[in-house]
């Protein structure tokens, strides 16, 4: 990667009042953009550290103490014996599930539509693009209709199915084939006699590491964050992914629903508490993620 | 030749096409629904019964102490306790629930706490074939005698085709609240009729800028001042016929009455229960018109009012009116699943809560049965928070409760909230919004079936 | 280049080398598809075609024509959430196009590299509070109580949490949120477009005296239009289906938000509070029809997508 500022000089025909001008104007909307993307973040991990009282009286960015985030954990986790835990155990298992069913099947599907001839494997691939494009949401009423068609409302495979058709891996994994495995080596090791088979699981999938891994990322943290389908195929609550738990809490919070929700114990704080615990692991996943940048950025420079 | 053969290709697909669009236009059946057959109604048939099985409730987080109270007092009843929104504010929560469970074909809840609207469809099948929600209770469930112990029309909303769906958990019904020490310290009369509370509001907002006679911002403030003004918002003239006049001389009096104490600033359009409205004016609130469970739940808990400060007096009546006629303010209702496969624990439980001195004594709100409500009374717990005895306004009131309100298949609460609170904030008078929540009602009534008429 | 990037840079036109044809090999193709397959069929086909047929069909399963079409049509709150979906579009695609461009052309020719960096990681960190947290937390954003930005909300005139939601102002408090979790990320990808232009044609528009804006302009912006395009169809797609974000104003605003404010919400009602799921699939047909159409479009019409080595 090469240095991207345009070294001063390059605008050296300009007047100075203007390039001020311009100065300001990015420095402005950068700033602006930080605040408007950072603020609300900064202020979901202050806000479990005071109580309901001081969320409100205080300074919204001020630090309560770390007694008061150790209460705001006791009262979200006894919010229906545990019932926090319950959802988190849940989200797991079902992005966890539907991660291993979206990589058993979509890895050999993107390897076979980039590397492999068959019939139907440019109608195929378009279909794979459209559904890819179509925002998931739009056949969420119908996967639901043809669930309940099928009776599997209400079970764990009515959120880990759909969840598991992921064309966007597909796609990667395609894209990931076509252009870093080399078609010579694969026809080399197909004279060596090799099966089509030995193929795929000694020679692609192992090159299949950086892909599998981008894949992963997005299905799930795609399928940790939907509320829609499992909103409508989860009847119970003892199935509800986190997301879905977060809506509940929502609905029994005396600040925002105080009829309903008074004589709970959750209030500001453990709700902002309950943000922060159902996104950790997306949060992470980014924040770790973060490393993979640099080092892809290092990389990235080596290349070009 | 070519060209020749795509023209014909054309020609027919055209034909086809239009065919097809015909076809399409003129259609071959009705879109609308199944008409819902009350025709199975009479005969319930209880699933089969395992003794001794699991019993799941729902209910709101204020009444979930009660039924955690039931589970210590009968440790051996297996129960599965889960919260939900109770139905408040309008919601469907519990309805969408069932829909679904009706299509999973199980995990009904056996017991669930609702609101009266959420009987209205419980007491039919969801779709054609199944099994209305909520099971009669009056069918060899509950004695004959337990029903008749419930305060006069409490039971009301639970009644269908001579049948009884639910048992009333409680009563709301609206009365004058006030703050007894500052209406003597300031000689202040307490009204007995609306002109006399439009008078005393202008007064206060004159003498005492800041301090309030009441509130329109909740998503029940209709229910307690035009069901009190006998408002024919929601009146069920039959069965499937819904009238709505809300430029009756009843809606537009209250509204004109209501309008020009929000102009005074004795009456906020801030909802009571909005975020903040304690911490800013809870202790400036000198009068209230609304539901009993205001003493408890409003003053109490969520204002902090010191005891002995405030008082109950009976509804108010217009000038020149001889009787009284009042609102109510929601009055959960207890359900259980005509699915329940332990129809005894769970009829037994709905009982307890709603009847038993032991859970309705020391209930958040006024209690249904005249019995409990008796106890109610005279707990010290209730009584002793008060400054005075609130019994007489209460069991007045309870008599009064105006019946020409309805219980629709569809929440009062959704056009009021939706359509005349944004439109209140906005800075608009309730008179001139008064078409456009009638033009909701409507609208909501013919979305669920209901012919309208607003004569 | 980084993970966030190689998303969308993997889905980016592959100009590279095409790998040469090879002669099938028996069926090994058809038993490394079949699992997808058989997902696609039936989570992406069947229940399209599931969809078209109950819009056709009453609840006995006869065919009525368009006459479902014609009764949701004719429903009272079929325009207002129709109306309501429109205008928080335009908002949503305008501030999208306008400050995702800006910002990302800002980024890759104005600030050095290693503050750009730490910048586009910022913008996206909350694209992991996607739905229903980001939601929760804008309800305390927009909340005067407990907002960190309550001077800003009084001096708008806005003093309580129902004055913040006033009717008029939903779309641009939807818009907001989406901006806020979906914005940065897109920033990501249109600097990896950036990226992508050669540094020498850049340094060849410097030679001939053009400033940065005056590059971007004419440069950098013309050069990733496909992305732009790209970005506009997808963010349209989504947008025309909300559903959290409104659903969940309705209960935190204890109904002041109506609990049919987005057609997606609508044919929820259909379907779980009316019992008429044919209704509700006439509804997801439309947005579905609407979805389709901008995926064909784009597959169709742009470069975008690698489909044949060819």
């Amino acid at each position: 990667m090469t240095p991207s500022t345009l070294p001063p000089a390059a605008a050296i025909r300009h007047v100075r009042p203007s390039r001020a001008l311009s100065f300001l104007v990015v420095a402005l909307l950068l700033s602006f953009l930080l605040v408007f993307f950072v603020l609300p973040v900064v202020w979901l991990l202050l806000a479990p550290s005071k109580t309901a009282g001081e969320a409100v009286r205080d300074n919204p960015l001020s630090f309560g103490s770390f007694h008061q985030i150790g209460a705001a954990w006791r009262h979200l986790f006894a919010f229906q014996d545990g019932a926090m835990l319950t959802w988190l155990r849940n989200s797991a298992i079902y992005s966890g599930g539907s991660l291993i069913l979206t990589l058993a099947v979509s890895v050999p599907a993107g390897y076979a539509l980039a590397l492999t001839k068959f019939r139907g494997r440019k109608t195929l691939l378009v279909i794979t693009l459209v559904t890819m494009i179509m925002p998931q949401a739009t056949l969420v009423l119908p996967v639901f209709l043809e669930l309940n068609r099928f009776h599997l409302i209400g079970t764990v495979w009515s959120v880990i199915l759909p969840f598991s058709f992921y064309p966007f891996g597909v796609y990667l994994v395609y894209i990931y084939f076509g252009s870093s495995l080399p078609r010579d080596l694969l026809s080399a090791a197909r004279i060596d006699g090799c099966t089509e088979w030995q193929l795929f699981a000694r020679i692609a999938l192992p090159l299949a590491k950086p892909v599998i891994g981008l894949v992963a990322f997005f299905s799930f943290v795609g399928n940790w964050n939907n509320f829609f389908l499992p909103y409508l195929v989860l009847p119970n609550s003892k199935q509800f992914p986190v997301q879905v738990g977060l809506n509940q809490l929502l609905t029994s919070t005396p600040s925002f629903n105080p009829v309903a929700g008074a004589g709970l114990n959750i209030t500001i704080p453990e709700l902002a508490l309950a943000i922060i615990v159902a996104i950790l692991p997306v949060l992470v996943l980014f924040l770790f993620s973060q490393r993979t940048l640099v080092s892809g950025m290092l990389a990235g420079s080596t290349k070009e | 030749m070519r060209a020749g053969r795509r023209r014909t290709a054309l020609r027919t697909a055209a034909a086809v096409l239009s065919l097809t669009t015909a076809a399409l236009l003129a259609g071959c059946a009705s879109a609308d629904t199944t008409s819902r057959s009350s025709a199975d109604r009479s005969a319930f048939k209880p699933a089969t019964q395992k003794e001794g099985s699991q019993i799941t409730v729902w209910a709101d987080s204020t009444r979930l102490p009660s039924v955690q109270k039931y589970q210590k007092a009968h440790p051996d009843v297996k129960m599965d306790i889960v919260t939900y929104d109770g139905g408040a504010d309008g919601s469907t929560y519990l309805q969408s629930k069932v829909q679904l469970f009706d299509r999973t074909g199980s995990g009904w809840p056996d017991v669930v706490f609702g609101s009266p609207t959420d009987v209205t469809w419980a007491s039919e099948p969801t779709k054609p074939g199944a099994r209305p929600f909520a099971a009669p209770l009056d069918d060899k469930l509950v004695p004959q005698s337990t029903l008749k112990g419930f305060a006069k029309g409490s039971l009301t909303p639970c009644q269908f085709d001579g049948h009884t769906y639910c048992l009333r958990n409680d009563i709301a019904q609206v009365v004058l609240w006030y703050n007894k020490s500052l209406m003597d310290k300031w000689g202040y009369q307490v009204p007995t009729t609306w002109e006399e509370y439009e008078a005393l509001g202008k007064r206060v907002a004159r003498d005492h800028p800041g301090y309030l006679v009441g509130s329109v911002g909740d998503t029940n403030s209709h229910e307690s001042y035009f069901w009190s003004g006998q408002c024919p918002a929601f009146d069920l003239v039959k069965p499937d016929t819904l009238r709505t006049d809300l430029q009756d001389a009843n809606c537009t009096r209250t509204a004109k009455l209501l309008d020009g104490l929000i102009d005074a600033k004795a009456v906020t359009t801030k909802g009571f229960f909005s975020q903040g409205f304690a911490k800013e004016s809870g202790s400036k609130v000198l009068m209230a018109y609304g539901p009993s469970w205001y003493g408890q739940y409003l003053f109490k808990a969520a204002f902090n009012a010191p005891a002995k400060q405030i008082a109950a007096a009976p509804p108010l009546t217009w000038q020149g009116e001889t009787k009284a006629a009042t609102g109510n303010v929601g009055g959960g209702v207890w359900m259980v699943s005509s699915h329940s496969a332990n129809l005894k624990a769970s009829t037994d439980l709905v009982t307890w809560l709603t009847t038993s001195d032991e859970n309705q004594a020391s209930a958040p709100t006024y209690p249904a049965y005249t019995a409990a409500a008796q106890a109610w009374l005279k707990n010290p717990a209730n009584s002793d928070y008060f400054a005075g005895d609130v019994s007489g306004a209460f069991e007045q009131a309870a008599d009064e409760v105006w019946t020409g309100w309805s219980n629709t298949r569809f929440s009062d609460a959704t056009a009021w909230s939706s359509v005349v609170l944004p439109a209140l904030t906005a800075g608009k008078s309730l008179t001139e919004t008064l078409p456009a929540w009638q033009k909701e009602i409507a609208n909501e009534a013919k979305a669920h079936g209901y012919k309208v008429a607003d004569q | 280049m980084t993970l966030l990037e190689t998303e969308r840079v993997a889905v980016s036109p592959l100009r590279r080398g095409t790998p040469p044809r090879r002669r099938a090999r028996g069926r090994a193709g058809y038993y490394f598809v079949a699992g997808y397959a058989v997902l696609l069929l039936a989570f992406g086909i069947v229940p399209t075609a599931y969809s078209f047929w109950l819009a056709f069909t009453n609840d006995q399963g006869q065919f009525t024509g368009l006459n479902q079409f014609v009764k949701v049509v004719q429903d009272y709150r079929v325009g207002p959430a129709f109306a309501h979906m429109l205008v928080y579009l335009v908002l949503w695609l305008v501030a999208l196009v306008v400050l995702v461009v800006l910002t990302a052309v800002i980024l890759r020719s104005r600030v050095r590299p290693a503050t750009s960096a730490l910048f586009r990681f910022l913008y996206y960190i909350p694209g992991a509070l996607a739905g229903v947290a980001s939601v929760l937390v804008w309800l305390f954003m927009l909340d005067p109580d407990v907002s960190p930005v309550s001077w800003l909300l009084k001096s708008l005139g806005m003093q309580t949490f129902a004055a913040v939601l006033a009717p008029g102002n939903l779309p641009l408090i939807l818009m907001l949120i989406a901006f806020w979790t979906g914005a940065g990320g897109w920033m990501v990808v249109m600097y990896g477009a950036l990226n992508n232009i050669p540094d020498e044609v850049l340094e060849a528009a410097r030679m001939d005296g053009a400033g940065p804006w005056r590059t971007a302009w004419h440069i950098q912006i013309p050069m990733i239009r496909q992305w732009i395009v790209y970005m506009t169809i997808m963010a349209f797609a989504t947008g025309t289906q909300l559903f959290v974000e409104p659903q969940l104003l309705q209960t935190a605003s204890l109904g002041r938000v109506s609990p049919t404010w987005s057609p997606n919400q609508l044919a929820y009602v259909y379907a779980f509070q009316q019992g008429d799921f044919n209704g509700a699939a006439a509804i997801s047909v439309v947005l579905l029809a609407v979805g389709l159409l901008a995926a064909g479009l784009l597959v169709a019409r742009s470069n975008l997508f690698k489909l044949d080595e060819s």
